[in-house]
C-alpha cells in the first residue's frame, strides 16, 4: 500500500494525520512501559527466585512464613504459588488472586495486550501489523520525496470564523513541525552513533532482536507483554537502520570518486597522528576473541601536581593467539579518553617471555581534576614481537566518572578482567586509498554499447597500488576481490602476492569472466587488502574498498574495452565479512 | 524555497477545501489520566454522515455542510464508564471506494466498529451487508460492531424504516441504533454502548486466559492443588 495513488494535497492531509497518530501512540507506548516496569517492580519484590530459598512454608509474596495451623496460605489458581491471606485480590467473595497476578491482569487491560492476544489469533503472523500501518505510509511519503511534510493544524476551535487566522498565523511554531525535526534529529544521533560502532555487526544484532521479540510476542508467555514495547520500536528503528545502509552506501560512493567526506577525513588525520604500529594489528585481534587475563592497577591523583598517578602493577595468566606461549613479551599502553592521540598515549617497558609481567610502574597524566569526569582510561596489554609488530592482547576501559580520588581507599589496585577490543574502539576508519584501474571487455569487440550491456564480457581489475596508507610500510600483500552479482551469486578472486612498499607500482590483476554490463549495473565490488606478514603466514585484512552504483559502473557501459581508473578509500571493518 | 512556496498554497487550498478538518483537536489527545485505550472505526457509506457523527459526540458541534473526508483520520475523547477512565481513539473513514486501501488497513487495529447507513439512503443501507464482510475479512474474530441508521430527525425523507433496520442488525448479530447527528440523539449512547460490549469482551476474554477463573468455575479444582502451573504469570 503507498500514497502515491492519491493527489498532493490529499496525501498532505493523510499524512498529517498519521503523524498525529504516531504522536498519540508514542504516548501510549510510554504509559504501556511505565505500566511494565512497575509491574516489573511488583514482581521483583515478592517473586521466589533461584537466589531465594524456595521455602513451601513461606508466602510466595511477602516472604512472611506461613503456620502450619493457621494462616496456612492457598495456592493462588493464577501462579499455583503460596499465598498468604493478605496477598490476595479478591475478584468475588470466593475467587481471588496473589497480588503479583492481579496486576498482571490489571497490566493486560490497561496496555491492551489482551486485544492484541486476542487479534493474534486471527492474525498470528502479523502481531504489529497496525502499529506498523502509519509508518509504512510514512515510509511510502518519504520514497516519494517531492512533497513537503504538511505542518499540523492547531488545537481545536469551536468558533469556525476565528479558525483561519490562527491558522496561518500558528503554522511555522506548531509541534508537529518540531516533532519532525525531533525526527529528523534523533535519525541523525542515531546514525552517528552507529558510524562510531561495528556499523553493520550492531545493525545485524538489533534485527535479529527484532525478529525475536515477534516470535516471543506470539507466545502468550509471561515475556511476552513486557517486550511488547521493544515490538513496537522494532519497526522503526530497523527503518533507521535500513537508511543507514542507504547512506552508508551513498558515502562510499562519493569515496569511491575520490571526495573524502569531513568524517572520514577526520578520522584517517586522527589515527595518522596516534600509534601506526598498533593500528596495523587493529584487525588482527578482531578476528581472535578468546581473551584472557587479568590486569592490577591502582589510580591516584595527586592534588598537588595536578597528575593522574596510574599505577601498572602487574598482569596474569594472559594470552595471545589463543594459546599462553612463553613466546610472549607484554607490555601495557594507556590512552585517556577521548585523546587518542599520540599526545595521550602512554607505555610500560616491555617484559620478556612472560605471560605473568610484573611492571609496577607508574604512569602519569598532567590533568586538572575536574576535567577527569568525562575521561575514560583505556589500558590495553600488546605483545611485542620482533619487526615492531605489534599484538593485541586484551584491554579495560576505566570511566573516571564518579571516581572518587578523594578517598584513599580507591588508591589500592585492582584486579581488573581483560576484554577482547571494544566495539567503540575500532572504528569504521578510512586507512588510505586504493588505486585500481577497471576495464570492461568483450571478446566480440562491438562498439554499440547498447547491444553489449546484455552480452557476457570479461570485468578486469588492475590494483595498482594504495595511497595514504596508515599501517606497516613493509611486508608483503595482495588483493581478494569478490563481485556480488544481482542474482546473489558471488564471484571470487585473489591476486597473487606483491612487495608492499608505498612507492611501488603494483599490478595485481583480477579478472570476473562472464559478466554482463547489465549486471553490473547492480553489482558491486568489494576489494579486500590483505596484509602477509613476512615472518609469518598470518594474513591480515588491511582494508575494504569497494566498487557499487551506477555511476561508477557508468563509465564502464559508456567506454567499455578501456580502462577506467578509481581511487577506493579502503576501510577497516566496514563490515563483519570473515577474512 | 520552491516547495516551501507550494507548502503554503496547497495549506491555503486545504483551508478552503475543509474548515472542519483542523478541530480535530489535540488537547485531549496529551492527556494521559486514563485506564486504558479503545479503538473505534467508523464506518459506511459516502455521506451517511461518519465524520458528523463523531463532530458530534467528541466536540458537541455540527456543521450541516458535507465535506468528504480525505482517506482516514481521527478525533480523541476520554470517558468514565464503569469506573474506569477510558481514552478512545475514533477513527473515521472516508467513505469513497478510491480510499479502501487506506481505510481497510486501519480495520486492524480497532476493537469495535460504528458502520452506518443513512436513513434517506436506500443504496447506503443496502451497502452494509458488503461492510461487515470487509469486517468480517480484515477485523478480528470478536469485533464487536454497533449497526447505526444515522439521520433520523429525516422523518420525512426515511427510506430505510427502522424494522428493516433491526432485522437486518439481528440477522448480522449486530446491535443497534438510530440516531441523528444533528438533533444529537443517540450519539453518546451508541459510543458508550459500544464501549460497554468491547469491555464485556475484553474480560471474557481476560477470564478465558485465566486460570484462576476457569479454575474456579470447573469448581473441584479450587481446593489448594491446582493444576498445572500456568505460564500466564511467571512468579
Amino acid at each position: 500500500m503507498d500514497l502515491s495513488l492519491l493527489k498532493a494535497l490529499e496525501r498532505e492531509k493523510v499524512l498529517e494525520v498519521l503523524h498525529r497518530d504516531k504522536i498519540l501512540r508514542s504516548m501510549e507506548e510510554d504509559r504501556i512501559r511505565r505500566l511494565k516496569v512497575e509491574l516489573q517492580d511488583l514482581r521483583r519484590r515478592g517473586a521466589k527466585s533461584i537466589s531465594r530459598q524456595y521455602g513451601e512454608r513461606t508466602c510466595a509474596r511477602c516472604q512472611k512464613p506461613l503456620g502450619r495451623f493457621w494462616n496456612t496460605g492457598a495456592v493462588c489458581l493464577g501462579c499455583s504459588h503460596r499465598i498468604c491471606g493478605r496477598c490476595r485480590v479478591f475478584l468475588t467473595r470466593r475467587f481471588w488472586r496473589c497480588t503479583v497476578c492481579h496486576a498482571y491482569r490489571e497490566v493486560k487491560v490497561k496496555s491492551g495486550e489482551w486485544f492484541l492476544e486476542e487479534r493474534g489469533k486471527k492474525f498470528p503472523h502479523e502481531t504489529a501489523q497496525h502499529e506498523t500501518i502509519g509508518e509504512k505510509l510514512l515510509k511510502s511519503h518519504q520514497r516519494l520525496g517531492n512533497i513537503s511534510i504538511v505542518p499540523p493544524t492547531p488545537p481545536p476551535f469551536q468558533d469556525v470564523a476565528k479558525l483561519s487566522f490562527s491558522r496561518s498565523g500558528n503554522f511555522t511554531s506548531s509541534p508537529l513541525t518540531k516533532s519532525m525535526e525531533d525526527l529528523v534529529m534523533s535519525f541523525n544521533s542515531h546514525i552517528r552513533r552507529i558510524s562510531k560502532s561495528q556499523s553493520d555487526l550492531r545493525a545485524d544484532l538489533l534485527t535479529v532482536n527484532y525478529d525475536r521479540t515477534i516470535s516471543m510476542s506470539k507466545s502468550q508467555s509471561d515475556t511476552a507483554i513486557s517486550t511488547a514495547f521493544i515490538l513496537n520500536k522494532g519497526p522503526s528503528l530497523s527503518n533507521i537502520f535500513k537508511k543507514f545502509k542507504e547512506w552508508e552506501q551513498q558515502t562510499s560512493k562519493s569515496l569511491s570518486s575520490g571526495a573524502l567526506t569531513d568524517r572520514d577525513t577526520s578520522l584517517s588525520s586522527g589515527e595518522t597522528r596516534g600509534s601506526n604500529s598498533s593500528i596495523e594489528t587493529d584487525a588482527d585481534s578482531s578476528g581472535n576473541p578468546s581473551v584472557t587475563g587479568e590486569i592490577e592497577i591502582a589510580l591516584a591523583y595527586s592534588f598537588n601536581t595536578s597528575c593522574l598517578e596510574i599505577l601498572i602493577s602487574a598482569c596474569k595468566n594472559i594470552m595471545f593467539g589463543g594459546f599462553k606461549q612463553r613466546k610472549c613479551h607484554p607490555y601495557v599502553k594507556v590512552y585517556l579518553l577521548p585523546d587518542k592521540s599520540s599526545g595521550s598515549k602512554l607505555k610500560t617497558t616491555t617484559k620478556k617471555n612472560t605471560t605473568d609481567p610484573v611492571f609496577k610502574e607508574t604512569l602519569q597524566y598532567s590533568v586538572e581534576r575536574h576535567l577527569l569526569a568525562s575521561r575514560t582510561l583505556h589500558v590495553s596489554v600488546w605483545h611485542s614481537e620482533t619487526l615492531k609488530r605489534k599484538f593485541f592482547i586484551g584491554e579495560v576501559l576505566i570511566p573516571l566518572e564518579g571516581w572518587r580520588f578523594e578517598d584513599s581507599s580507591t588508591k589500592s589496585p585492582a584486579w581488573y578482567p581483560l576484554q577482547p577490543k571494544s566495539d567503540g574502539g575500532a572504528v569504521d576508519q578510512v586507512v588510505g586509498l586504493l588505486l585500481v584501474k577497471v576495464k570492461f571487455s568483450n571478446p566480440k569487440h562491438t562498439s554499440d554499447s547498447c547491444s553489449v550491456s546484455h552480452e557476457a564480457g570479461q570485468l578486469t581489475v588492475l590494483v595498482t597500488g594504495v595511497q595514504n596508507m596508515t599501517g606497516s610500510k613493509s611486508g608483503a600483500a595482495f588483493v581478494k576481490g569478490s563481485l556480488t552479482l544481482p542474482g546473489g551469486q558471488i564471484l571470487s578472486q585473489r591476486s597473487p602476492v606483491v612487495k608492499k612498499k608505498s612507492n611501488l607500482k603494483w599490478a595485481l590483476q583480477l579478472v570476473f569472466s562472464k559478466v554482463t554490463l547489465h549486471e553490473l549495473k547492480e553489482s558491486v565490488l568489494h576489494l579486500d587488502l590483505w596484509d602477509q606478514a613476512t615472518f609469518s603466514l598470518s594474513e591480515r585484512l588491511l582494508g575494504t574498498a569497494r566498487l557499487q552504483g551506477a555511476p561508477s559502473w557508468q563509465a564502464l557501459q559508456q567506454m567499455p574495452s578501456v580502462w577506467h581508473s578509481f581511487s577506493l578509500a579502503l576501510c577497516t571493518s566496514i563490515n563483519t565479512r570473515k577474512p | 524555497m520552491v516547495s516551501h512556496v507550494l507548502t503554503l498554497f496547497s495549506l491555503a487550498l486545504s483551508q478552503m477545501a475543509s474548515a472542519t478538518d483542523s478541530r480535530y483537536g489535540q488537547k485531549e489527545s496529551s492527556d494521559q489520566n486514563f485506564d486504558y485505550m479503545f479503538k473505534i472505526l467508523i464506518i459506511g457509506n459516502s455521506s451517511v454522515g461518519k465524520t458528523s457523527f463523531l463532530f458530534r459526540y467528541a466536540d458537541d458541534s455540527f456543521t450541516p455542510a458535507f465535506v468528504s473526508t480525505v482517506g482516514i483520520d481521527f478525533k480523541v475523547k476520554t470517558i468514565y464508564r464503569n469506573d474506569k477512565r477510558i481514552k478512545l481513539q475514533i477513527w473515521d473513514t472516508a467513505g469513497q471506494e478510491r480510499y479502501r486501501t487506506i481505510t481497510t488497513a486501519y480495520y486492524r487495529g480497532a476493537m469495535g466498529f460504528i458502520l452506518m447507513y443513512d436513513i434517506t439512503n436506500e443504496e447506503s443501507f443496502n451497502a452494509v451487508q458488503d461492510w461487515s464482510t470487509q469486517i468480517k475479512t480484515y477485523s478480528w474474530d470478536n469485533a464487536q460492531v454497533l449497526l447505526v441508521g444515522n439521520k433520523c430527525d429525516m422523518e420525512d425523507e426515511r427510506v430505510v424504516a427502522s424494522e428493516r433496520g433491526r432485522q437486518l442488525s439481528e440477522h448480522l448479530g449486530f446491535e443497534f441504533f438510530e440516531a441523528s447527528a444533528k438533533d444529537n440523539i443517540n450519539v453518546k449512547q451508541t459510543f458508550e454502548r459500544l464501549v460497554d460490549i468491547i469491555c464485556e469482551k475484553m474480560s471474557e476474554s481476560l477470564d478465558a486466559a485465566d486460570p484462576a477463573v476457569t479454575g474456579a468455575k470447573q469448581g473441584p479444582q479450587l481446593t489448594e492443588q491446582p493444576a498445572a502451573p500456568h505460564q500466564d504469570c511467571a512468579c
